[in-house]
């Protein structure tokens, strides 16, 4: 059946949702996003609308090595043209962040990646089924001890880890990736950065995370800011 | 709190994991009498003692674990993913993890 003219006004209007609630609504790459912009040191900030691509291979075969990226770290890698940042998070599991809207786009790009490898792959656009939100800050690793069971001191899960576990009792991917490092290749530097986690869990459990962490973090002054996309990140 | 040291994410609180059941060998479908099949499935050893279960690593890996526990202090022999044999000794550091 033909798209009416109405529907197709409304496909090109149409505006995703986070899970989590902008307090300063504004739309921006299509999605609904928070416009506050916070001014303390220590953040949160909603990153649902990045693009979120799980893939399941075996976890140490040749889908590893065409990934590049194994279980319990992360990386940044160039894909279809796209900077994106790969998270080992499970054995055989890899969650793939990109720009808005990229979901698509790297879905193909994963698919044709892994094509050659020979290996039972699946690649599956999670976007819109995941929340995302970044904790960034110096006191991070404090705030997170208030809710997690695991230690994020620098010794034990230095910048560049990937993991699961529960956070405030959320099934929770915890993705560290400080801010002013690079970790690898000519550029590295060994800087010590900022600590910043990428926390990933279901839609339905999204605000439930942000909430738990603001009231985690209230007491050391965390501050919710708007979406900031991967690359901020990098100092 | 109790930890298990899951061979693919290290030393974890228990409550992380879900208990399946006391591990032993699953009767053949094709053969088994309902009577066997009800004990397979409900009738338990409960022993004190060391005792081999499975356990699911629902907030980690993800993964089926065959756990060697003593049921009377909680020490833990050895832990096997039941897919993989990845084994993790009791021994495992329990830095990451309170």
């Amino acid at each position: 059946m033909a798209e009416s003219p109405a529907d197709a006004v409304a496909a090109q209007t149409a505006v995703a949702r986070s899970p989590i609630a902008a307090a300063v609504p504004t739309v921006r790459d299509g999605w609904e996003v928070d416009a506050t912009v916070a001014v303390g040191p220590l953040t949160l900030s909603d990153e649902t609308p990045l693009a979120k691509v799980a893939v399941r291979a075996p976890f140490d075969g040749a889908a590893r090595a065409a990934l590049g990226v194994r279980y319990g770290r992360t990386g940044r890698v160039d894909i279809g043209g796209d900077r994106v940042l790969i998270a080992g998070a499970g054995p055989g599991e890899w969650l793939a962040l990109g720009a808005p809207g990229t979901g698509s786009a790297l879905v193909a790009s994963l698919e044709e990646l892994l094509a050659g490898t020979g290996e039972f792959t699946s690649v599956l656009d999670l976007t819109h089924g995941r929340a995302l939100v970044r904790l960034e800050g110096a006191a991070a690793p404090s705030v997170l001890a208030g809710v997690c069971a695991i230690d994020f001191s620098d010794t034990v899960t230095p910048d560049g880890t990937a993991l699961r576990t529960s956070v405030a009792a959320v099934v929770t991917d915890v993705v560290r990736d400080d801010r002013g490092t690079q970790r690898s290749g000519a550029a590295a530097t060994g800087a010590v950065g900022v600590p910043s986690f990428l926390l990933h869990c279901e839609r339905s459990s999204g605000q439930y995370l942000a909430d738990a962490l603001l009231e985690a973090g209230a007491g050391a002054g965390l501050e919710v800011t708007g979406f900031r996309g991967l690359e901020p990140s990098r100092g | 709190m109790m930890l298990l040291p899951c061979p693919w994410c290290g030393p974890r609180n228990a409550t992380e994991f879900r208990f399946v059941g006391e591990a032993g060998p699953r009767p053949d479908p094709a053969t088994v009498t309902p009577e066997q099949w009800r004990h397979y499935l409900y009738v338990h050893a409960n022993r004190c003692g060391w005792s081999t279960e499975t356990w699911y690593h629902r907030a980690g890996c993800r993964r089926y674990l065959s756990v060697e526990r003593h049921t009377l202090t909680h020490e833990i022999r050895t832990v096997r993913d039941t897919a993989t044999g990845t084994t993790s000794a009791s021994t495992a550091t329990p830095e990451a993890a309170r």
